[in-house]
């Protein structure tokens, strides 16, 4: 094979892959510090996509400046899921926790979709025909927008764990409840906090992700499903280890589009994913949950 | 004995004789919606009781029933249209091939737990989705269409749904002594054991991984007659309809959660409240407002969160938890 195609693939897949990422980190953190998992976190992912396109269309501001944006609105919704929901299934049985989530999926997927629509959107702003030469090969300005962001989340997100006294209560949340109880810490404020920011940043991915991917009201499966690959191949919880996931996934996703029908491109991540959780379920850089 | 069939009492009894009576009785009076309300009511019941076998009393929370619905309805599509084989038979092999893929899929599936488990079975139906639309044997995207034939016996075609709701309740019957037979022999009770604690079940010399197939290939089996009872009645497959995550694989798990998931009749009774109520919905709500979409899946969400959060024993399993407080 020619070596400038793997590596342009390559290329692509780890830029991808930052969209991937940005999805993945907040159900990391929602998992690490909550243990729930957020089967609507694609869901919130596509709310921030649809805000992106709705500021962008009918306020006429910037596409990459509403995606951060949208952090806000849904990072509220978020909180209020929290409270309303996810706070009084904490203690329940798995498997009311999975139906409670996964009803909060229906409701935001098909309430967006009776809302505005079953229609797909494109986002086509100044930044879609942008490419930049590389030399060997050009790579379009919204995929790299997308990958410099999830670095600037990510780094965010280290900062805010580790540097901050919020950071440090949300840890010690993680870590023991209780005891952190005992500390002091309000534990359902910081259960707010986390899952709002979860989900908030699931938006902004969304909403970057939209300069190039169209928009409509199921899109949230597809990365869901990815994000939860992600997550796992991380270890579970760990917000750095995802965050390789999902570059890892997109790699692979698009050096295996080399050698296969794309059609059947999305059959072979899901093969992945099952095999995955087959053969290592603790993760690569898992910790043995 | 507790596997007894004696213990029927007077509301099983009245339930049965409605049954019984309900369709012929609606059919004659001309009220063939209903007739196919209760219809699709057992279709989803057959499917609702069987994936209780692994969520209610194994613990399995599958989200992927879709996989063995359909293909069971394409057994009996495949088998009719390109063998000449009676969907009378077909059904039967519907069920046999769905258990089959059943045992195949569980040595990978069954390795998984919680949530995990679920996610396995929603990416499995997305992957039989997208492989069914991309196979031409079967049709492809636009699926196969079942010809109207002269020997309507033969290939089971039947105006309206009396006859269809008959069959179906045969199968239920069936279905019901043989689930029955099950949950109350020793099978049942490992796999209660498994749900409540796997390593206490293995600890205590149970084979998990044998009771916990057992229970993935009788769940498919009855999964997958119900998907032929789709075929024979709406004469039409394609693998957008049938290996929905949403009409097939969440309809059903919905009726089992909304009956009791931890009672017996519960999900059949969850698919006779579910039903009626998502049909109305989308046969009134929809027609009322057509260009608002989704909305009867935003519903069914409602319904969905309301019941987890406030009765997450079911409507059966509250009214037996009430009674047992008396």
């Amino acid at each position: 094979m020619d070596p400038e195609i793997l590596t342009s693939a390559i290329l692509d897949g780890l830029l991808i892959g930052g969209a991937y990422a940005l999805v993945a980190m907040g159900l990391a953190m929602i998992w690490g510090v909550m243990e729930i998992i957020n089967f609507a976190h694609g869901d919130f992912m596509m709310l921030g996509a649809l805000f992106t396109f709705f500021l962008f269309t009918s306020a006429g501001l910037d596409p990459i400046i509403s995606a951060l944006i949208s952090f806000a609105p849904i990072f509220a919704l978020g909180v209020i899921v929290q409270r309303g929901v996810i706070n009084k299934i904490l203690d329940a049985p798995l498997l009311t926790q999975i139906a409670a989530t996964f009803a909060i999926l229906l409701i935001i997927r098909y309430g967006v979709q009776a809302a505005f629509g079953p229609y797909t959107r494109r986002l086509v702003s100044g930044y879609s025909d942008i490419y930049i030469n590389l030399g060997f090969t050009t790579v379009p300005l919204p995929k790299v927008i997308i990958f410099v962001t999830s670095l600037i989340v990510l780094g965010l997100l280290y900062v805010l764990l580790h540097q901050t006294d919020l950071g440090i209560a949300i840890r010690a949340t993680s870590q023991d409840r209780r005891v952190a109880q005992l500390m002091g810490i309000n534990v359902s404020r910081i259960y707010d906090v986390t899952f709002g920011i979860g989900v908030g940043v699931a938006a902004i991915g969304g909403g970057l992700i939209a300069l190039f991917y169209p928009i409509f009201p199921e899109m949230g499966g597809f990365f869901a499903l990815i994000a939860f690959i992600a997550v796992v191949l991380g270890g579970f919880g760990s917000v750095y280890g995802a965050y390789a996931g999902g570059l890892i996934i997109g790699i692979a996703e698009s050096v295996s589009a080399l050698f296969i029908e794309p059609a059947l491109k999305d059959v072979v991540a899901f093969l992945i994913f099952i095999m995955i959780i087959l053969v290592k379920p603790t993760g690569l850089f898992g910790r043995g949950d | 004995m507790a596997g007894s069939l004696a213990r029927i009492n007077l509301y099983h009894a009245t339930g049965i004789a409605t049954l019984l009576v309900l369709p012929f009785l609606l059919d004659s009076i001309g009220m063939a919606f209903y007739v196919n309300m209760i219809f699709l009511a057992l279709m989803y019941g057959i499917a609702a009781l069987a994936w209780n076998l692994m969520m209610g009393y194994t613990g399995l929370f599958s989200l992927g029933h879709a996989v063995f619905f359909g293909v069971g309805s394409y057994t009996v599509a495949i088998l009719a249209l390109y063998y000449n084989v009676t969907p009378w038979v077909g059904l039967i092999l519907a069920g046999v091939t769905a258990g089959l893929l059943g045992l195949v899929l569980s040595p990978p599936l069954l390795r998984l737990r919680s949530h995990w488990f679920t996610l396995a079975t929603i990416a499995l139906g997305e992957i039989f989705r997208l492989s069914f639309a991309h196979w031409d044997y079967v049709g492809g995207s636009s699926g196969l269409q079942m010809p109207i034939s002269e020997r309507r016996l033969y290939y089971l075609q039947f105006t309206g749904a009396t006859i269809y709701s008959y069959i179906a309740l045969g199968v239920l019957a069936v279905e019901l002594i043989v689930l029955w037979r099950i949950v109350n022999s020793r099978i049942g009770f490992y796999l209660q054991t498994i749900r409540e604690d796997e390593l206490v079940a293995q600890t205590l010399g149970i084979n998990t991984f044998k009771y916990k197939t057992i229970a993935l290939a009788i769940s498919a089996f009855f999964t997958g007659i119900a998907g032929g009872l789709y075929t024979v009645r709406f004469r039409y497959v394609d693998p957008f309809a049938l290996f929905d995550l949403i009409t097939i694989s969440t309809y059903i798990a919905v009726a089992g959660i909304i009956g009791g998931i931890y009672t017996f009749l519960g999900p059949l009774i969850g698919s006779f409240i579910f039903i009626p109520v998502s049909e109305y919905v989308r046969a009134n709500i929809v027609q009322a407002f057509p260009r608002i979409y989704g909305l009867h899946v935003t519903v069914l969400g409602v319904i969905l969160l309301v019941i987890s959060l406030f009765a997450p024993e079911g409507i059966l399993g509250y009214l037996k938890k009430r009674r047992e407080k008396r």
